[in-house]
């Protein structure tokens, strides 16, 4: 059996960065980078699926300034091996553009049964990838999922549903966009994990690699053109308390709430 | 001028709300030349296509299937197509809900375009139509055309204002018979698990949430005893209701509840658009220890800081 994972790194919420910064990669060093935590729970999805079945892992990773970071934390987590797609002519901002990548990629690895990917590719808020994905490939796919259970069939998947959850079987080969569930909460990295991640050969693939071209997916194919990119500024003003002792922080709040005559309490 | 078609969803035997503040933001604008909205199911009832004509489609094309009783991709994806085929729509919107954002990428691909989701505003500069989404926890916010005779997009949960007084009149009713083969349905609706909403949150005015941050059903103890002291309701993400450290009956959010209390203290949430979708506060209070945490940007006060220190100092005040 062999599943193909495909994440995204993106730069931690952690970094003091605020808005566009964000999108500018001379602001974010290698240390800022993180695996997108929906990949985590995709990653998860395999593993499972791995410690279960006997299942051969790929991680691959097309996105990101280094992709190499992600894809040994992967391999520290449990996967087979990596591949890593890096050619700055991929624009990866649009997931039309990025699913043509991943059908390529898949193309060049030949045989898998399922493909794992995160719900929402968090640099650009998008949650497209996996329905596009399964539309180009023509193969059946459930989003959003929560929970999933091997049957003879294939399998059984839970995913997020307004109101509750949906309950559905798909057949053994597909897509699967994870959400985050306690389903799918990511492994630690083990010791064993991390030692054989540092000694992984990590092939990398460029565009040319897998037949495209920048006319296909790079900037000048994309249909979902970018007009502007700017700060959201806030319209009402925040009071937010980031210095001092806790208690001196609740007296604080406690004292603007008296002031602004916010009532606490029903 | 842009002829559109909604996607019509429904959600517990209605129109589903945001399906109704997607069709009130399209009549607001000036190029949109008509509205039409597809309407997919096994029943369709009448009152529903009276509602959808109040709030500005002029016409409804409905697919009745057995089949459609349930959304699964594929033969919804062949109706709408179908229905596309026959209208010629210029723009393609549905409700950014999990059925909406499946549905509108899917039929792009087939109109080799890429689409634009989550979006919270429309504007129209000339002839061309922008979508406005807000990127990166909210603090950025990207505007993007659509390159192609046909645009598709997805709203944001709560984006539009859904008008309570709407005056649109009856709108015109197609129907459309679609045919449907084994290979649809290669996914096979099981059941739909609903959650149980023993406790109603719309109407409480003090609510005390958890998210994430809060580590354990234990440790949940202290959100319930702030709750009580302020004499209001708990409240929590989906991530804490999933992993059964407080019931789902208070889940928050885009799938959960909606709710619009006068206060809402919202400790170690990191301020999903799914999960703030759904509060409609006068006065939010925000705990966490990310400073960057996206919950900042909707707060009127805020601590950073540990729920777990502040909450029992916060708690100790308010009763001494």
């Amino acid at each position: 059996m062999k599943i193909i994972v495909f994440i995204e790194q993106i730069v931690s919420t952690q970094v003091k960065l605020q808005g566009v910064d964000y999108f500018d990669p001379s602001r974010v060093s290698e240390d800022d980078l993180i695996i997108n935590p929906s990949s985590k729970n995709a990653l998860e999805g395999a593993l499972k699926l791995k410690d279960q079945l006997g299942a051969e892992v790929t991680v691959v990773c097309v996105r990101g300034l280094k992709p190499n970071k992600a894809l040994r934390e992967a391999i520290a987590m449990g996967c087979t091996d990596a591949i890593e797609i890096a050619d700055e002519t991929i624009y990866t901002d649009d997931p039309l553009l990025l699913a043509k990548v991943y059908v390529e990629t898949l193309e060049k690895i030949g045989e898998f049964d399922l493909v794992f990917l995160e719900a929402e590719e968090q640099a650009t808020g998008s949650y497209a990838i996996g329905a596009m994905l399964s539309e180009k490939l023509g193969l059946p796919s459930v989003l959003y999922a929560e929970e999933l259970e091997v049957i003879d069939s294939g399998y059984k998947v839970g995913h997020v549903l307004e109101g509750g959850r949906k309950i559905v079987a798909m057949p053994s080969k597909g897509i699967i966009s994870c959400s985050d569930s306690q389903y799918f909460t990511p492994r630690y990295t083990s010791m064993r994990g991390i030692l054989t991640a540092k000694r992984a050969v990590i092939p990398t693939w460029t565009a040319a690699d897998l037949g495209l071209s920048s006319s296909v997916v790079g900037k000048e194919a994309t249909s979902l053109i970018e007009v502007s990119l700017s700060n959201i500024v806030l319209e009402k003003e925040s009071y937010i308390i980031k210095e001092g002792e806790p208690e001196e922080k609740v007296e604080n709040l406690l004292a603007k709430l008296k002031e602004d005559e916010v009532k606490l309490g029903a | 001028m842009v002829k559109s078609l909604v996607f019509g969803q429904i959600r517990e035997d209605n129109i589903e709300e945001n399906t109704l503040g997607v069709l009130n933001k399209l009549t607001e604008i000036s190029e949109i030349s008509e509205i039409v909205v597809a309407l997919l199911g096994h029943e369709i009832k009448d009152e529903w296509i009276e509602k959808l004509g109040k709030h500005g489609a002029s016409k409804v094309i409905t697919v009745k299937a057995p089949e459609l009783e349930v959304y699964l991709s594929r033969p919804y994806v062949k109706a709408v197509l179908e229905i596309i085929k026959i209208t010629e729509p210029k723009l393609v919107i549905a409700a950014g809900t999990v059925y909406g954002e499946d549905l509108i990428p899917r039929l792009a691909v087939h109109h080799g375009v890429s689409c634009a989701q989550r979006i919270n505003d429309i504007s129209s500069v000339g002839v061309e139509l922008h979508f406005h989404t807000p990127v990166r926890d909210d603090q950025a916010m990207k505007v993007t055309k659509i390159e192609g005779t046909i645009k598709f997009a997805t709203s944001r949960a709560g984006a539009f204002f859904v008008n309570e007084n709407p005056t649109g009149g009856s709108p015109n009713v197609e129907s459309l018979d679609v045919t449907f083969s084994e290979d649809d349905f290669l996914v096979k609706h099981i059941e739909i698990k609903k959650a149980e909403r023993t406790v109603n949150l719309k109407d409480a005015k003090v609510i005390v949430a958890g998210g994430r941050g809060v580590g354990g059903k234990e440790q949940f103890q202290i959100i319930r005893e702030l709750a009580e002291i302020l004499g209001g309701e708990i409240g929590a993400t989906r991530a804490c209701t999933d992993v059964h450290w407080i019931e789902e009956t208070y889940e928050i959010g885009q799938t959960g509840q909606s709710v619009s209390p006068d206060l809402y203290i919202a400790a170690g949430i990191s301020g999903a658009p799914q999960h703030v979708s759904g509060i409609k506060a006068k006065t939010l209070i925000a705990i966490n220890t990310d400073e960057g945490a996206a919950i900042f940007n909707f707060a009127d006060y805020g601590i950073v800081g540990d729920l777990h220190v502040i909450l029992p100092i916060l708690k100790q005040k308010l009763q001494g």
